[in-house]
């Protein structure tokens, strides 16, 4: 028994090791259009798995995960703008600002229950959108704040590694955080809230928690983003962001560690291609969330796995 | 002091207006346990419909209004039977479909719409004196007066008429209400549909006095929400008072604190209830 488990996970390592050795080589080969695509498909990763954390291990519908993407952009662009703070410090203050701040709102609404959740996150995202465009002499505004960037000397390669990095180090902890005592009690509360709170778990504190470590990855990954695109604008925090985030995580597969990462590949890869049509790629992703929500619930990664288990068996 | 009554009026006018969009909402969250994401967008097609079928198509604007209604009640019915129903139980689904629905729409209206704010035609022209304190636009006078009687007829149909007991029946306890003969299904359906016509009869009514826009749809439906909230989940008085009351904050504060910052009330409203009385004015204390 024992033996088959071992020889199971590492199976698995052997197929993370070698997707991380793969995901080591694009800067060779590709051109820096498609290197800029992927650094980009790896801020959605870290923003969707994140969210996947919350929405699909506990249930819980937030709508200001761009939100707090763009406090850690706007928290840690500022600094270094108006204080000279290092961006390699600030994206730490602006996760540390996501955090206390998805601290208070989990606080308040959880208790309440998730709808009380989900309205008051997306009334913080409209909040936080008409702050930063009226603040403009401190935000600029529409107009984006410009930022400086990590390395003196600009370059997509390191971009695409400090990315990597810190993706990876995301997807770690929240594949720890799923596969510890934490992550078993998350998936009690989302099967059955009653039944875990009878046995001894206190259901709000772990939503509360869970949701903190969520807005503060979002944070992390709002930072590297502006200080990436050195030029900070109001769309960070947009419910169109939001949007597309959750979007990446409901066609990937909802509650599944693998489905926002290919998710956030597809739908950032697939907005590339179909760019020269305008903005109609947000109406066609959103039409595909909406059947793919409606007939297959888990994604295409609850498909694919489906299929895959039948052919084995 | 005429200012202060002028922007008093102006609230109580916006205050019916949200009390309509907010019963929309607290229909559905109390029946289906289900918040609609996409009220907000509703709202705005019933503008755009007024618009398009007086304006473009020539039809009488009394007509229109009641028409362009009518057509959200069935959207309403169309979302319920192919997107909600399957969600029954599952709020989680049932919040992130009506959220990508609401993108969707919204991007559907910029398309369809564009992006400019159309004006459907005044109904009344002019201004009355009001006590001989200041004057006030006939259309907005009418459109309070529009409001009220949809206030009336809706507290009608829910508190006096068979449709109205089963709504409540199936809110206060489902399976009950299935063993003496209520068709939840049926319930659920046109209370859908009912929630999504008072957004549109909201967005009709207010159409010729603040023309709608596309982009403008996620701040509808948050008014509603901070309403819902503010009255207590479930609570149609609440809903009422709710509504006056931030429609009168939203225009003082507008008025005397900042113009910019007018969305920015209601927020702090939520924030308050959340903290003080997150059961709000008339919910009950259920913990």
């Amino acid at each position: 028994m024992a033996n088959a488990q071992q020889k199971r996970n590492f199976k698995k390592l052997w197929i993370i090791g070698f997707f991380v050795l793969l995901a080591l080589f694009p800067p060779f080969f590709l051109s820096q259009y498609w290197l800029h695509v992927m650094i980009i498909s790896l801020f959605y990763v870290m923003m969707a798995s994140s969210w996947n954390l919350i929405a699909g291990f506990t249930g819980q519908v937030s709508f200001a995960h761009a939100a707090f993407s763009g406090i850690g952009a706007y928290v840690s662009g500022m600094l270094a703008v108006y204080l000279g703070l290092s961006p390699w410090l600030g994206i730490f203050v602006g996760m540390g600002v996501a955090a206390l701040l998805g601290l208070a709102l989990g606080y308040l609404c959880i208790r309440m229950g998730g709808i009380y959740l989900s309205l008051t996150t997306l009334g913080f995202s409209e909040i936080l959108r008409i702050i930063i465009t009226n603040e403009d002499q401190w935000t600029r505004g529409t107009m984006g704040l410009q930022v400086p960037g990590f390395f003196t000397e600009y370059s997509k390669t390191s971009y695409y590694y400090l990315f990597l990095i810190i993706a990876i180090l995301i997807l770690l902890i929240i594949y720890w955080i799923i596969h510890s005592e934490m992550g078993l009690t998350f998936r009690a509360v989302l099967n059955d809230e009653l039944a875990a709170s009878s046995s001894g778990i206190n259901t709000i504190r772990v939503r509360i928690l869970a949701f903190t470590i969520s807005s503060a990855m979002a944070g992390l990954a709002g930072g590297l983003y502006g200080h990436y695109l050195m030029l900070i604008t109001p769309d960070i925090p947009s419910l169109g962001q939001m949007f597309l985030v959750l979007a990446m995580v409901v066609i990937g597969g909802m509650g599944s560690f693998i489905g926002p990462i290919m998710g956030s590949f597809i739908l950032e890869i697939l907005s590339e291609y179909i760019r020269i049509y305008g903005e109609y790629h947000v109406l066609l992703f959103g039409l595909i969330a909406l059947g793919i929500s409606r007939f297959a619930p888990e994604g295409v990664m609850g498909v694919l796995g489906r299929r895959w288990k039948r052919a084995w068996a | 002091m005429s200012e202060f009554l002028m922007y008093l009026t102006n609230g109580m006018v916006m205050g019916v207006i949200n009390a309509i969009s907010a019963i929309g909402v607290s229909l559905i969250v109390g029946i289906m346990r289900v918040v609609n994401f996409a009220h907000g967008e509703l709202y705005i097609f019933a503008g755009y419909f007024s618009y398009h079928l007086s304006t473009s198509l020539g039809v009488p604007p009394l007509i229109a209004m009641p028409l362009s209604v009518f057509f959200i009640f069935l959207v309403g019915i169309g979302m319920e039977r192919t997107l909600i129903r399957p969600t029954y139980g599952n709020e989680m689904y049932s919040l992130i479909i009506t959220f990508v629905l609401s993108i969707v729409l919204q991007n559907a209206a910029l398309l369809i719409f564009g992006p400019y704010p159309n004006k459907p035609p005044n109904l009344v022209s002019g201004a009355t004196n009001i006590f001989g304190l200041y004057h006030y636009g006939n259309q907005r006078l009418l459109t309070f007066f529009i409001s009220i009687g949809i206030l009336l007829f809706i507290f009608y149909l829910i508190k006096k008429t068979w449709f109205g007991k089963s709504i409540r029946a199936v809110s206060q306890d489902r399976g009950m209400a299935s063993l003496v003969g209520v068709d939840h299904f049926r319930v659920n359906m046109l209370s859908f549909g009912l929630g999504a016509a008072l957004a549109g009869a909201a967005g009709v009514v207010i159409a010729p006095i603040f023309p709608v826009t596309p982009t403008g749809s996620s701040a509808i439906s948050l008014n509603a929400f901070v309403v819902v909230v503010l009255g207590g989940m479930g609570s149609l008085k609440g809903c009422v008072v709710g509504g006056l009351l931030l429609g009168m904050i939203e225009n003082l504060g507008a008025a005397y604190i900042s113009t910019m910052y007018r969305h920015i009330f209601g927020f702090i409203i939520l924030i308050l209830v959340l903290v003080f009385r997150p059961w709000g004015i008339f919910g009950q204390k259920t913990q």
